[in-house]
């Protein structure tokens, strides 16, 4: 499940720097301490699931493609 | 009645093994949906609401008003309707009070704050104040220090302070403020960057199964035996030339 870790490592800080890009190009209002930790546990916590399920999915699409050029390869 | 009992039972048992088939991705779906809702209620900004409703009270009594480049501060109460300034330009803040009994005003303040912090003070103190009915103190304010740095909405607080220190009216607005270089400020770059860097690696983590266990067979032209036989890794064997190479504690005290 390294795939999945991977991924969702990189969704978690994904969705952490969007919230504060968010910020910064939009109008998500971060003056205030506590609705801005909400944001970004919130940003962790579905970018982390969603980056490790992207990650599970092309792990196993990676490893089809693997076996694929394997098979390909010993014929 | 008894067999009635028995037959809620068997229904209740057949309505828990069909809910136990289900798929738990659902449950984890539905659980992460109600997080979601739930932090999403309780970020709705309450206290800032009622805060307002104190100064509308007072209104009838005394009127309190700021205004930025000749607009009313309170028509930019919440972050969709923010004042857009330019973040190297002087805001010219004019700071007036309209009170049946004479007050008396010795600061007025601005701070703007991010992340609940007062990242800036502005401050135009008063010498020698004195109790009038009716005022205004005029305040300028350029935020050149963060002008290359920043974008975006942020909250700002006027302030009115009393001799003993104390916050006679204050009123949140929210200003957007542009960057010179716009999305090309220093802080977007950079968030732009690890955005690219990271969905970068959220596309390339596919690869880092091979390392999860799962990884494809490994090719015919290296022999399992072979695997097994050779001496370990160099992770063994890096600590002892790491002890060797240390010198003794006892040589050199």
């Amino acid at each position: 499940m390294s795939a999945a870790s991977h991924g969702a490592g990189s969704g978690v800080v994904l969705g952490i720097v969007l919230v504060v890009f968010l910020q910064q190009v939009g109008y998500l209002d971060l003056s205030d301490l506590v609705p801005t930790l909400e944001y970004l546990l919130i940003g962790g916590v579905l970018g982390g699931v969603l980056g490790g399920l992207i990650g599970w999915a092309l792990g196993r699409s990676y490893l089809a493609r693997q076996a694929a050029r394997e098979a390909a390869a010993s014929k | 009645m008894c067999e009635r009992w028995v037959h809620m039972g068997a229904r209740g048992s057949a309505d828990m093994r069909s809910r136990g088939t289900r798929p738990p991705r659902v449950g984890l779906a539905t659980a992460v949906f109600a997080l979601f809702v739930v932090a999403l209620l309780l970020s709705v900004p309450v206290p800032a609401k009622a805060a307002r409703a104190g100064p509308s009270v007072a209104f009838a009594a005394t009127a309190y008003a700021v205004t930025w480049n000749n607009v009313d501060v309170s028509t930019a109460g919440s972050a969709s309707a923010a004042l857009s300034i330019d973040l190297t330009h002087s805001a010219s803040l004019l700071y007036s009070w309209s009170t049946a009994t004479p007050v008396n005003v010795s600061d007025a303040r601005l701070q703007m704050y991010y992340l609940g912090f007062a990242v800036s003070t502005r401050d135009q103190v008063v010498s020698n104040p004195v109790a009038q009915s009716r005022g205004s103190i005029p305040l300028s304010w350029t935020p050149v220090s963060v002008a290359y740095l920043l974008e975006g909405v942020y909250r700002l607080t006027a302030s009115f302070i009393a001799p003993n220190g104390t916050t006679m009216f204050s009123e949140n607005f929210y200003v957007r403020g542009t960057a010179p270089l716009g999305v090309l400020a220093i802080l977007p770059i950079v968030l732009l960057i690890i955005l690219v860097y990271e969905l970068y690696m959220l596309v390339r983590s596919g690869r880092y199964v091979t390392l999860g266990g799962k990884g494809p067979s490994p090719p015919p032209s290296t022999p399992p035996e072979s695997s097994t036989a050779t001496p370990p890794p160099t992770e063994d064997a890096s600590p002892p030339p790491a002890e060797d190479s240390a010198p003794p504690s006892g040589g050199s005290s």
